[in-house]
């Protein structure tokens, strides 16, 4: 199933905008990630589908998409679950490396971007939570926090400074309650689809077994 | 309805409305004339920032490189070109056009707000008939533009004379939303909050009424599909957004 390109793009916002204002807050980041340029990495996450692509502009400066021409520097593949499980190591950078996370391309950049990012010391969970709702958003901070090895302690300061920058700077007006609720029932139509249909899959895969069993 | 009809009958659509071909332009202008002060501050009210999620990705299809040059059509105040001024860079070009005077200099308030003038030109052009040389431009961007325009077959051509082979073109539209119940939330949010908004912030609810009327009016996804096929566009495709409210719709010059 396709996803809403308009929730992608939220999440990218949301995840660009804290790590912008993050570099902003860490000198010498900055710097580092300028040396970076041009880097692009592809996300490939095989079920549910789903691709990214992270890249270093010239200023240093980070932006997500999910639609990209040119070719990636380096390229990671799995499923959510094959992601997931690089979040529960205790060492998520050796886990992303020697884990069922298929990387081709040149992985030294990737780990140098990872560094950095994870020196950062971002809270992802609010801005994410934000975009795309508790239940996704959680497992997707999850996953981007145990990828840069962010601690789990929360930055109070921070978190607020980041939704003051969100509303201010990215000059996103309040959302209107009623368009708040809709967005989110459509969100909810599109997982209660998604299970349905995992459902379908699950009783023809048993229907095609029972079959089996008869004949 | 088709241009076809259009041609034939001697009136457009204006909302709701039939009015003569002739005078569509001239009322879509009082429209845009009596909003463009504010029309940033309504466009982030109405969609709830949805807008900018909705161009954003719209950029991104556009895959616009350094140096290149990009046309964005009916460009109002100048949001997307704002970006495209910064992914062509000094090398390239921007041409920010509109058919309308006001907010073309609302635009060009705002880029130079924003330190974004230096490769951006400002035109004012009629999407129908584009001032520019045929295989010209490498990307062209139409937002919320298209259902304004009188004959929009024939705007689409345009864009495909003026394209390089292997140029893009790309339409961001309001469009028909996938599921029934979700097509009638919205129906009740645009023909009844969205006027009420208006009058509260620009005391002009009618304009508002309009641009939910032509919201109506404009071509589902794949009629539009259809229009940009036959404009000679190849590789053509569309992308829902937010269920359907908007689409976006790509074709290639080939
Ligand atoms: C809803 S606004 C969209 C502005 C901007 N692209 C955005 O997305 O925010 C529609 C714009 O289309 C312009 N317009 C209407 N008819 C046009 C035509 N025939 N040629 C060029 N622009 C036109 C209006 O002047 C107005 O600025």
């Amino acid at each position: 199933m396709e996803h809403d390109p308009a929730v992608i793009a939220g999440v990218s916002f949301a995840i660009e905008t804290v790590i912008a204002k993050a570099i902003e807050l860490s000198p010498g980041a900055q710097n580092r990630l300028k040396q970076l340029h041009p880097l692009t990495i592809e996300i490939h996450c095989t079920q549910p589908e789903l691709e990214m692509f992270v890249s270093v502009e010239e200023d240093g400066g980070i932006q997500l998409a999910s639609y990209w021409e040119t070719k990636a520097t380096v390229s990671i593949e799995g499923t959510w679950r094959d992601f997931s499980r690089v979040t529960t190591a205790s060492d998520p950078a050796a886990a992303l490396i020697n884990g069922d996370v298929k990387i081709s391309g040149d992985t030294a950049p990737l780990m140098q971007l990872q560094t950095i990012v994870g020196d950062l010391d971002i809270d992802w969970e609010a801005p994410i939570v934000n975009a795309i709702g508790p239940v996704f958003g959680h497992q997707l901070a999850e996953v981007i926090r145990a990828i840069t090895r962010t601690s789990g302690t929360t930055h109070r300061r921070l978190k607020r400074q980041l939704s003051e920058f969100i509303l201010e700077e990215g000059r996103l007006s309040p959302p209107k309650p009623e368009l708040d609720s809709f967005f989110t029932a459509v969100d909810d139509l599109v997982l209660r689809t998604d299970r349905i249909e995992s459902r379908l899959k699950r009783i023809k895969k048993r229907a095609a077994s029972l079959t089996g069993a008869i004949e | 309805m088709s241009s076809q009809d259009n041609l034939t009958d001697d009136t457009t659509d204006f909302g709701y409305e039939r009015v003569k071909m002739a005078e569509k332009a001239g009322r879509v202008r009082e429209v845009f004339d009596s909003v463009a002060a504010q029309y940033d501050l309504m466009n982030d009210l109405m969609s709830g920032g949805l807008h900018r999620l909705w161009k954003r990705f719209t950029i991104e299809l556009s895959a616009v490189r350094s140096g290149q040059t990009v046309l964005d059509i009916a460009g109002g105040t100048g949001d997307l070109a704002a970006k495209f001024s910064k992914l062509v860079g000094a090398d390239g070009k921007v041409i920010l056009a509109d058919i309308n005077a006001a907010m073309l200099s609302v635009g060009r308030d705002r880029l130079i707000d924003k330190g974004a003038l230096s490769n951006i030109d400002v035109v004012q052009a009629d999407a129908q008939f584009l001032p520019f040389d045929d295989n010209s431009i490498d990307c062209i961007t139409i937002a919320f533009g298209l259902r304004n325009v009188t004959d929009k077959a024939k705007a689409v051509r345009s864009m495909h004379r003026v394209l390089k082979p292997g140029g893009r073109v790309l339409v961001l539209e309001f469009s028909k939303p996938t599921s029934p119940l979700l097509s009638k939330v919205y129906d009740a949010y645009s023909f009844s909050a969205l006027p009420a908004m208006g009058k509260l912030i620009t005391d002009d609810a009618d304009s508002y009424r309009y641009l939910a009327e032509s919201i109506r009016k404009h071509p589902d996804q794949e009629s539009l599909l259809e229009m940009v096929e036959d404009a000679g566009f190849v590789d053509c495709r569309y992308h829902n957004m937010t269920g359907g409210i908007v689409a976006v719709h790509r074709g290639i010059k080939g």
